[in-house]
């Protein structure tokens, strides 16, 4: 950010970079920068049977107008999703802005990776590419305005929808916290009875070294006539 | 494994049962006073007191996160009677107290701090009977390479507040340097070797920058977990309004509906604050979990270490001695 441009121009442009922001859909939210061929990969510890949706946004640096386009037109990005055994559950291709989703089947840490396939950036874009980024977890995932149309909810109704939601994916997320919680406790014992048995097996093989060589050199010696 | 099998290890060892003699002897001076006053039977026979000094991260450290989880109401014992119980009596009152510790906590209640800000943050916002401002929050973890500094930013409007937190979960001495600088660039927060951090802002226009700064560790990679809690945004009133419209039909209802919404919106509000703190739960628990693995790891190695060693270092000194008589008797002669 710092080097940019100094005082008003600078305001002036963030103010309206923020405004932008503000406007389009879902994307107020973090951004980074990325480069050319790097990879950005975030890592989410989901319950089984969650479903998780991802969007995106770039916007390609300018290096003339030291500017960063609003949209990029032939601009994508690679989204890579792996499961907690490291097997690819999403693996697509998506424009410079897009939606993925994926909903996982094993409890655990599920990695999803961005990176920038377009090697057009190094002609004109200095390298840089600011993406936005959100990702939404369970119940976040749900869009009530659609179900309240979907059901002919009312307001009542869809507020007791949304709790219920709320409460199942708490209560799923407390189920996969005892599970690994349980995991943990598995290997902390684990740990500790290899502590234990090392640490006897080495006394004993202390105590037998040294008696051992007292043994051996007393033979030694004995058999040189020095003793 | 299916999710629920934690709950069906109701008869959980006993941590006394196991070879009783040696774990007396191996109980080092570290299970500390916290062991007696916690609800959780606690296996006594974790050895942190000589093993320290094996442990390069502070261990010591991971009991403290872990003592703060042991407030009352905390689902953290394994028989299956006593959870039910928790979840049928003490249940929500408590979740939504955690600024009740238990004698003992002493200096650590510094712990419940960012529990506390969450607490604090949602009687602010249940409103009268319109609609609910849930914060907007999100929450990424990531893996930073070594020797690398990755940076993300945050647009924020007018007088809103900015409260971000962060935790390592993993690598050697699980600690990042930490930089948030305001749009304009003045630095607001600037840590360097830290393990977590909690520090809220209140926000002029403008894109806030944070930074995870890992370039004074050559070799280990870090797993950074942080959290962003957006308030007062403007922008969620218009949002409310936008899905009103979504909605058909009316209620017809004895109590006015005012007062079941505004019952329905405290529920939403404090069930978010449950995620909330769930959320924290987790990352406490993963970066316990990777401690442990880490330590398992190294007990195993540096044990085979030790054996090669030891042999390598009796056999090298008995011929050692053996080769100085041999000479001293040809010199003799």
């Amino acid at each position: 950010m710092a080097g940019v441009g100094a005082g008003p121009l600078r305001a002036m442009w963030q103010q309206a970079l923020l405004l932008l922001a503000l406007c389009t859909t879902g994307s107020r939210g973090l951004y980074f920068h990325i480069g050319e061929t790097e990879k950005r990969c975030f890592i989410e510890e989901i319950p089984d049977e969650t479903m998780v949706i991802g969007n995106y946004r770039t916007q390609m640096w300018d290096k003339q107008k030291e500017v960063f386009l609003p949209s990029t037109p032939g601009l994508g990005m690679h989204v890579e999703v792996k499961d907690p055994d490291g097997k690819v559950v999403l693996s697509r291709q998506y424009g410079s802005e897009g939606r993925f989703t994926f909903t996982s089947h094993t409890p655990g840490d599920h990695q999803i990776c961005l990176h920038s396939n377009s090697t057009r950036m190094a002609l004109f874009a200095g390298g840089k590419l600011r993406v936005h980024l959100g990702i939404q977890v369970g119940e976040h995932t749900n869009n009530y305005p659609e179900i309240a149309a979907k059901d002919k909810l009312t307001e009542l109704q869809l507020r007791a929808r949304q709790l219920l939601d709320q409460v199942e994916q708490i209560q799923k997320e407390q189920d996969y916290q005892r599970y690994r919680e349980e995991r943990f406790r598995l290997t902390s014992e684990s740990t500790n009875q290899r502590v234990l048995w090392w640490s006897i097996a080495q006394t004993v093989i202390l105590i037998l070294t040294g008696i051992w060589q007292m043994r051996h050199l007393k033979s030694f010696f004995e058999a040189k006539k020095l003793v | 494994m299916p999710i629920g099998v934690g709950g069906s290890h109701g008869n959980r060892r006993p941590s006394g049962g196991e070879a009783g003699g040696a774990h007396a002897w191996l109980e080092g001076a570290e299970t500390k006073e916290v062991a007696e006053q916690d609800c959780r039977p606690r296996p006594k026979s974790l050895p942190f007191g000589g093993l320290r000094f094996f442990f390069g991260r502070s261990v010591r450290r991971s009991r403290r996160h872990l003592e703060f989880l042991q407030t009352p109401g905390f689902p953290v014992n394994h028989e299956v009677s006593k959870e039910e119980t928790w979840s049928r009596d003490n249940s929500t009152p408590r979740l939504f107290e955690p600024e009740i510790a238990p004698a003992g906590m002493g200096d650590r209640i510094w712990l419940s701090f960012p529990v506390l800000l969450l607490a604090a943050l949602p009687p602010e916002l249940l409103p009268g009977a319109a609609g609910f401002t849930p914060s907007l929050d999100s929450d990424f973890t990531f893996t930073l390479p070594a020797g690398q500094k990755e940076c993300f930013y945050q647009p924020m409007p007018l007088k809103a507040s900015l409260e971000i937190e962060y935790q390592v979960l993993d690598g050697a001495g699980l600690d990042v340097d930490f930089h948030l600088a305001s749009p304009e660039g003045k630095t607001l927060v600037f840590e360097q070797r830290k393990s977590d951090g909690v520090h809220t802002v209140e926000t002029e226009v403008g894109d806030y920058m944070f930074c995870f700064d890992n370039t004074f560790s050559t070799i280990s990679e870090k797993v950074i977990f942080f959290e962003l809690i957006l308030d007062n945004m403007g922008e969620q009133a218009q949002e409310q309004e936008d899905w009103k419209k979504y909605i058909t039909g009316t209620d017809m209802l004895d109590m006015k509906l005012e007062d079941i919404l505004e019952s329905i919106n405290s529920i939403k509000s404090r069930l978010s604050k449950s995620g909330h703190i769930q959320t924290l739960l987790r990352a406490f628990e993963a970066r316990d979990r990777n401690i442990q693995e880490s330590n398992f790891d190294r007990v195993n190695f540096w044990s085979m270490v030790n054996l090669v060693v030891m042999v390598v270092v009796s056999a090298i000194q008995v011929y050692m001695l053996k080769g100085l008589f041999e000479d001293k008797r040809k010199s003799r002669t």
